[in-house]
């Protein structure tokens, strides 16, 4: 299973943006900064942009699910148990992984931003897909649901996850860091080597790094221990 | 110096508080609370009761600069720099004052490479600065910042913490969930469940938080 990028030029509006590369299965980090053009290439993998050229090559893949940053553009039930429904999920399960136990009959647009991308969440993860394309995923989310996330999509081994974010307080464990600049997409290749590459690593990792330990993996976690190993 | 008193308890349960001036971080869980406050701080809503005055004055009383989590909504123009004038042609200002603060505003905020563009074409990062910069163009009272750094990059919610940093808007209270950010504000209200659970200097209301998520992560870590 693997997404091949062969000189993909994407355009919208003035801006372009460049990339050729592999995903294979695994977890990947797309990162750079706002504007950097993440969102354009996660609409193009998904299938909603059409590029300016070159193209996108997909392997043994069945099926691909996008998360838009904004949870309220998912929305088609009437209540948040009829959401669920039309994931072709059950709703109980779902609910209670979202933290919404109970609260089923409620109106989707009523509930606040972080409650929806929860539950969008929750639905994408749960169908367990080929191929996840999710476009700041953290946004909206409290920190405690940051974590809990990002635990949940670090542990996602099966298929090809893409993660875009520029989030740089809690980061999932990931297989392989990408990297947009100026305009085109680079590989920095496989976690911890990536890691060393990083141009804008979040402040925690920087910390390790300024010290000369290349912590295991990008988390939180991952920082924490490789700077009590050295302690020790 | 705001204070809130007498709020009839409802979605809310604030029987009383006091918010110093400064840049105030108002931190806690989804459905905590934060939005509900910051509206009737902001006079976006009354309270059903009870009294809220900012330096003295209810918040419609005061000029009130506002960024919610999704500016694109909440623009109206479709020219970046329509957007920002918008809040000073509202009340009339002569042209070249406003045209002179509008590139002002946008040079403080490094978005002046953006006046000529449209709104619809822009980054969410990038209409959050412009919203950012309607918010200040009028140089308000009292600065609302609802979660606006959720889709704000490292950098650029840096840019965003310097510029509140350099303005002089007495009071400047901003939602967020980068713990790091809170950490370095004037002062945090910890919300939960419609209350303020705690509410003093960083260094006073974090280590009450140690062990949550909320903790900030290089507090933890270094």
């Amino acid at each position: 299973m693997r997404i091949v990028l062969t000189d993909l030029v994407l355009r919208r509006g003035s801006f372009q943006l460049a990339a050729s590369g592999t995903f294979s299965e695994g977890v990947h980090l797309v990162t750079g900064p706002v504007g950097s053009g993440k969102s354009t290439l996660s609409l193009a993998l998904a299938g909603e942009l059409r590029p300016v050229s070159g193209r996108i090559t997909e392997e043994e893949i069945g099926s691909r699910t996008l998360s838009l940053a904004s949870p309220e553009c998912h929305v088609t039930g009437d209540t948040l148990e009829n959401e669920v429904v039309s994931w072709k999920l059950s709703p109980p399960p779902v609910l209670e992984a979202a933290g919404l136990t109970g609260r089923g009959s409620e109106d989707p647009l009523r509930c606040s931003q972080g409650e929806l991308k929860r539950l969008v969440l929750s639905c994408i993860l749960a169908r367990e897909g080929d191929l996840l394309i999710l476009d700041e995923p953290y946004s909206a989310l409290d920190c405690a649901w940051k974590e809990e996330f990002s635990r949940r999509i670090g542990e996602r081994r099966k298929g090809i996850t893409l993660v875009f974010t520029h989030e740089d307080e809690v980061l999932p464990r990931v297989d392989e860091i990408w990297e947009i600049r100026e305009g085109r997409l680079v590989s920095l290749g496989r976690v911890p080597g990536a890691i060393t590459g990083w141009s804008r690593p979040p402040r925690y990792l920087r910390a390790a790094l300024d010290k000369g330990i290349i912590p295991e993996n990008i988390t939180p976690g991952d920082a924490r221990d490789a700077l009590c190993r050295t302690r020790g | 110096m705001i204070t809130i008193a007498g709020l009839p308890r409802g979605v809310l349960d604030i029987p009383e508080l006091i918010i110093p001036a400064g840049r105030v971080a108002v931190i806690g869980p989804n459905g905590g609370g934060k939005t509900t406050l910051l509206r009737l701080l902001a006079g976006l809503d009354l309270p059903p009761g009870g009294e809220i005055l900012v330096d003295g004055l209810p918040p419609r009383s005061r000029e009130v600069g506002w960024v919610g989590e999704s500016p694109a909504r909440e623009m109206i123009f479709n020219r970046v720099s329509d957007e920002i004038a918008s809040p000073l042609r509202f009340r009339h200002d002569p042209c070249p004052l406003v045209d002179e603060r509008v590139k002002e505003i946008a040079t403080e905020l490094g978005i002046g490479g953006l006046l000529g563009r449209e709104t619809g074409d822009l980054s969410a990062g990038e209409r959050t600065m412009v919203a950012l910069g309607a918010a200040l163009a009028s140089r308000p009272d009292i600065l609302i910042l609802d979660e606006t750094d959720s889709n704000l990059d490292q950098e650029s919610s840096g840019r965003v913490e310097g510029l509140l940093r350099r303005i002089s808007c007495p009071h400047i209270l901003f939602s967020t969930q980068r713990m790091e950010l809170a950490g370095r504000s004037d002062h945090v209200l910890f919300m939960e469940k419609g209350r303020v659970l705690h509410s003093g200097s960083p260094g006073a209301v974090f280590p009450a938080l140690a062990g949550t998520p909320f903790f900030p992560p290089s507090w933890r870590y270094l």
